[in-house]
């Protein structure tokens, strides 16, 4: 038997070689194949493959240009030249699908970039899949050995955890530490400020991250103690033209610091940023003593694997660890977990983040936003092209008469539609660039259009318009098509009666959509108007807040700093604490008497404040007494609580719990009263049990409550005396309600953009109905005339037309309620104190969407209504 | 007129056209090649020879009778011109024009 040539190559050979040549070439393929069968069969039909192939050359290939394919091309030509004259002829239409579909798309591109970039957090570390971070969780000792839940566990924790994991673990490779953020006033030579995001750093940060140093060494820039690597910003604030390096920097007036290196700026996509790196050796050289302290809490670890090594092998050692190091612990129980950094910015529920956390929830919102948006810009499309079909039948029967196959003319109807999403997306590509800086605004991001200049986005772009040109046009198309020529020609043939139930069908998913967007946009906006009237439990109003960070020359003449200021008159009130409400606060094991004698522990927040804190505030106590300058021991003996600090320890009344005896931080004594609960956290959270103790060196921030009126004086006369008094310190002030209410920053980012984006789609969704009613009312134009003539009255024909159009409404309304009150109920899940969303928001939200409505129908609707019968009756 | 140009491995093969006299085709003239130089040849590379030379007016060709073998194909079966002889000729003699100018020279 002959053997015969590999099929596939052959037919291919048959497909692309000209016919004169075929023979040959084929003759001589099969020849040389059969010659080399008798050797090796396998080599013989890869040959004959890669032989097909080499064959592949201008001198074979069939002339693109064959009698068949000049039709083509003038069919093309006709194609285009038809589509072109269409477009331009029906302006309001193509105007409704281009600039619907252009700014879809734009809405479209720009979710996409802001999406892109949540994504693109920390991407930019090499070495980002093998490094991990530790957390930590401190729990109270009840609930010592028992599982921890997720959101137990906070990256914030102690600093032995590191060291120790490299040495009992021989999958660790190496650990990294830094501190939270301190506050440190800078100076060099004239220049003097406070900053706000040093941090302290362990030597082989160069080492695990990848932020590109530019000047130094970074292999040894923070071994010594006493150095400090700064970012590029911060070195220009101090040295500006000149070589950083070597330069001395003092700090908290009594340091200096040598600046060893200088790298870029934290790029802000990164799940933590700072402005300057110390070297731990000076942290350790300040605090020694917490270097191998359990239960110090301000580090945050983070360490690299081995190659070859598993988290998971890791993880099942925990246990054995933390029994190790933390089991002889009497008061309070730790655990520790482990997370990859690549999970940190979107994927961590795990508290005290050392930055800015994003939300893969409003990820998937904004999502399928932009999906909406394209769909309903789609479904305008649909709707115009399907409902104006009849226009185009003689064209389609003529085409038909004359020889046109089903495939051409679905490829003349389809590309018609393609060309029309290359207009749109020329204009979505306008809209982009103009409208990026808006989006950079909204999102607070960094977020350019530059961005998109990739040849991967330019594919997709124009994959894109191919497949929103088809997925639009599909359906017209072939209804197009479906068309009969005799039916058609003779004249018999009358309505496209067969899309209007599909035409109803889409208006009821475009307008659901719209709804349920408008009724999330008023669910966010209560909430959040909700947020800033709440009565957070104190008064944050006219409180002026001073930050002298720890000073401890200012700490020292605290009393009489607080009277100097407290004699300007339009200053009503003034206290010291740590923290202000809206700050972080430590936790710390708390040992308190219970109601049956017991002595029990709990590790509530602890806030440290003085004598004038709780009347300065106006908070409320719901029994005993606030600190006071009557009793001289409340700093050493007197400890204060919340109520829910009051109900953990099981007092359901806070009055049986005053004189009972506690034990915290090395200070003991008796409870001396209990505070109504108030909002010292934003009201993401509910209010945690908390304990206030009066610490007269712990504190940082003065809390100035000053009259209303002449705030800009009281500023400035502040600012005198303040320099006068403390002549080493600036004077950093901020308004509390000011700081406050930016715990919500990215809740009312979130708010605008969705609002934003809604009323696009709503926008478009009217722009559709516009076309849509436009093209209706024009199609009843004799009917309207005939109804006038016979006596109908202007609001009989509105209500007319409009009337099949509220039913849909109606429909759309029914099915919208249900989805978005789960989605929007999710979304309140993350406020401990919502909003409710109840009927009145679908009753406004409902009634706005429909007064959008019926002003966009009754444009068209009262034109048809006005108008003369005559004109519309005349024309025969 | 441009005159036609005949490439290294155009002129190698129409060589063989005109030694195979009457007989050449794709496969033999393959062969022979192979045998010539002692080096893989691609038949796609014959074939584009052919081709071009065909073009120039070197080689003129004739379909051969339909056999068992090659599975039906007839041969095509390729003779020099009068043109292509001629310009075997002129590359022949320039050459050795040229190379009767080499000084004589020891290479030892």
């Amino acid at each position: 038997m002959k053997p015969s040539p590999p099929k596939y190559a052959l037919n291919f050979l048959r497909w692309f070689c000209r016919e004169d040549y075929l023979e040959e070439l084929e003759g001589d393929l099969i020849e040389v194949f059969e010659m080399q069968w008798e050797t090796s069969p396998g080599r013989a039909r890869r040959n004959f493959n890669y032989q097909v192939i080499r064959h592949l050359h201008p001198e074979f290939i069939k002339p693109i240009t064959s009698e068949n394919n000049l039709i083509n091309r003038a069919m093309f030509q006709n194609h285009f030249k038809v589509a072109w004259r269409h477009i331009f002829n029906k302006k309001l239409y193509s105007f409704i699908n281009i600039s619907g579909l252009g700014v879809g798309m734009a809405c479209c591109m720009l979710i996409i970039m802001y999406v892109k970039h949540e994504l693109s957090y920390d991407k930019y570390h090499q070495n980002l899949d093998n490094i991990y971070r530790v957390l930590h969780a401190y729990k109270s000792f009840e609930e010592k050995g028992k599982p921890t839940s997720p959101e137990e566990f906070q990256v914030w924790g102690c600093a032995p955890a590191g060291p120790a994991l490299l040495n009992d673990f021989p999958e660790v490779k190496s650990y990294f530490r830094f501190t939270s953020p301190s506050n440190m006033l800078f100076e060099y030579e004239d220049k003097r400020f406070q900053e706000d995001n040093m941090v302290f750093a362990d030597s082989n940060a160069f080492d695990m991250f990848s932020w590109k140093f530019l000047a130094g060494d970074p292999q040894t820039a923070l071994d010594e103690p006493f150095t400090i690597v700064l970012t590029e910003k911060i070195a220009q604030k101090y040295f500006g033209a000149e070589d950083p390096i070597g330069k001395l920097i003092k700090i908290e007036e009594n340091e200096v610091l040598k600046v060893t290196g200088v790298m870029e700026n934290v790029p802000a996509n990164s799940h933590f940023t700072f402005e300057g790196l110390i070297s731990m050796s000076t942290f350790k050289r300040f605090r020694p003593e917490i270097f191998d302290w359990w239960g110090y809490v301000d580090f945050y670890t983070y360490f690299t694997l081995n190659d070859n090594a598993s988290i998971v092998s890791l993880k099942s050692k925990v246990p054995e660890f933390v029994e190790k190091y933390t089991g002889n612990w009497e008061d309070s129980g730790y655990d520790i977990a482990f997370e990859p950094m690549a999970d940190a910015y979107l994927h961590s529920v795990a508290g005290r983040q050392p930055g800015e956390t994003g939300s893969l929830q409003n990820l998937y919102i904004f999502s399928s936003i932009a999906v909406f948006i394209l769909l309903i810009a789609c479904i305008n499309f649909i709707n115009l092209s399907t409902s104006r079909s009849l226009e185009r039948a003689k064209e389609v029967g003529i085409r038909k008469v004359v020889g046109a196959y089903r495939q051409t003319l679905m490829g003349q109807f389809l590309s018609e539609f393609i060309l029309l999403a290359l207009f749109a997306a020329v204009l979505a590509v306008l809209l982009v660039v103009l409208f990026s800086p808006i989006l950079q605004d909204l999102t607070g991001k960094p977020i350019s259009y530059q961005n998109l200049l990739e040849w991967e986005t330019i594919v997709y772009l124009l994959s894109g318009i191919v497949i929103i040109g088809i997925l639009a046009g599909i359906y017209p198309a072939t209804l197009l098509v479906g068309f009969q020529p005799a039916k058609v020609l003779k004249g018999t043939f009358k309505s496209s009666g067969s899309g209007a139930a599909l035409r109803k069908g889409l208006v009821i998913f475009q307008f659901s959509l719209s709804i349920a967007l408008m009724v999330g946009t008023a669910v966010v906006f209560s909430q959040l108007q909700y947020l800033r009237n709440h009565d957070l439990g104190f008064d944050q109003e006219q409180m002026l807040i001073v930050d002298f960070g720890w000073d401890g020359r200012v700490q020292e003449q605290i009393e009489t700093i607080k009277n100097t200021i407290l004699d300007h008159p339009n200053v009503l009130s003034i206290a010291a604490s740590r923290a202000v409400p809206g700050n972080f606060l430590p936790n710390a094991g708390t040992t308190i008497e219970g109601p049956d004698g017991e002595m029990v522990s709990y590790g509530p927040t602890i806030y440290e404040i003085d004598q004038d804190f709780i009347p300065n505030y106006k908070i409320e106590m719901a029994a005993g007494r606030a600190f006071s300058r009557d009793f001289p021991n409340d700093t050493a003996q007197s400890l204060i609580l919340n109520e829910a600090a009051a109900k953990m320890w099981g007092y359901h009344n806070p009055e049986d719990m005053i004189g009972k005896r506690f034990d915290q931080w090395g200070k003991s004594g008796m409870v001396i009263g209990v505070v109504k609960n108030f909002n010292y956290q934003s009201l993401h959270n509910k209010v945690e049990p908390l304990s206030l103790r009066f610490e007269p060196y712990s504190m940082r921030k003065f809390s100035i409550r000053v009259k209303s009126e002449n705030i800009p004086a009281t500023l400035s006369d502040l600012e005198k005396t303040w320099a006068a008094l403390v002549p080493h310190r600036p004077f950093i002030y901020s308004f509390l309600d000011e700081t406050f209410n930016k715990q919500y920053k990215a809740d009312v980012r979130f708010g605008q953009l969705f609002s934003v984006f809604a009323g696009i789609a709503i926008l478009i969704a009217c722009l559709g109905l516009f076309g849509l009613t436009a093209y209706t009312t024009s199609q009843r134009t004799k009917e309207i005339g005939v109804r006038k003539v016979l006596g109908a009255s202007v609001g009989s024909i509105v209500t007319l037309l409009s009337a099949g159009f509220i039913k849909l409404f109606i429909i759309a309304l029914l099915i919208s309620i249900p989805v978005s009150w789960y989605v929007m109920n999710r979304w309140l899940e993350g406020f401990a104190y919502q909003v409710g969303v109840g009927v009145e928001i679908y009753f406004v939200a409902g009634f706005m969407a429909l007064v959008i409505a019926l002003l966009t129908i009754s444009w068209q609707s009262l034109k048809a209504a006005f108008a003369n019968p005559v004109k519309s009756l005349r024309s025969e | 007129m441009k005159s036609a140009t005949l490439g290294e491995f155009e002129e190698l093969v129409l060589l063989t056209v005109a030694a195979q006299h009457d007989q050449a085709y794709g496969v033999s003239i393959l062969e022979s090649l192979e045998e010539q130089l002692d080096r893989k040849i691609s038949i796609s590379a014959v074939h584009v020879a052919l081709k071009r030379m065909d073009e120039k007016g070197f080689v003129k060709s004739r379909f051969g009778g339909i056999t068992k073998d090659r599975g039906g194909r007839r041969k095509k079966f390729y003779v020099i011109t009068a043109m292509g002889k001629s310009m075997l000729d002129e590359q022949y003699a320039l050459r050795t024009r040229i190379y009767q100018q080499i000084p004589k020279i020891s290479f030892s």
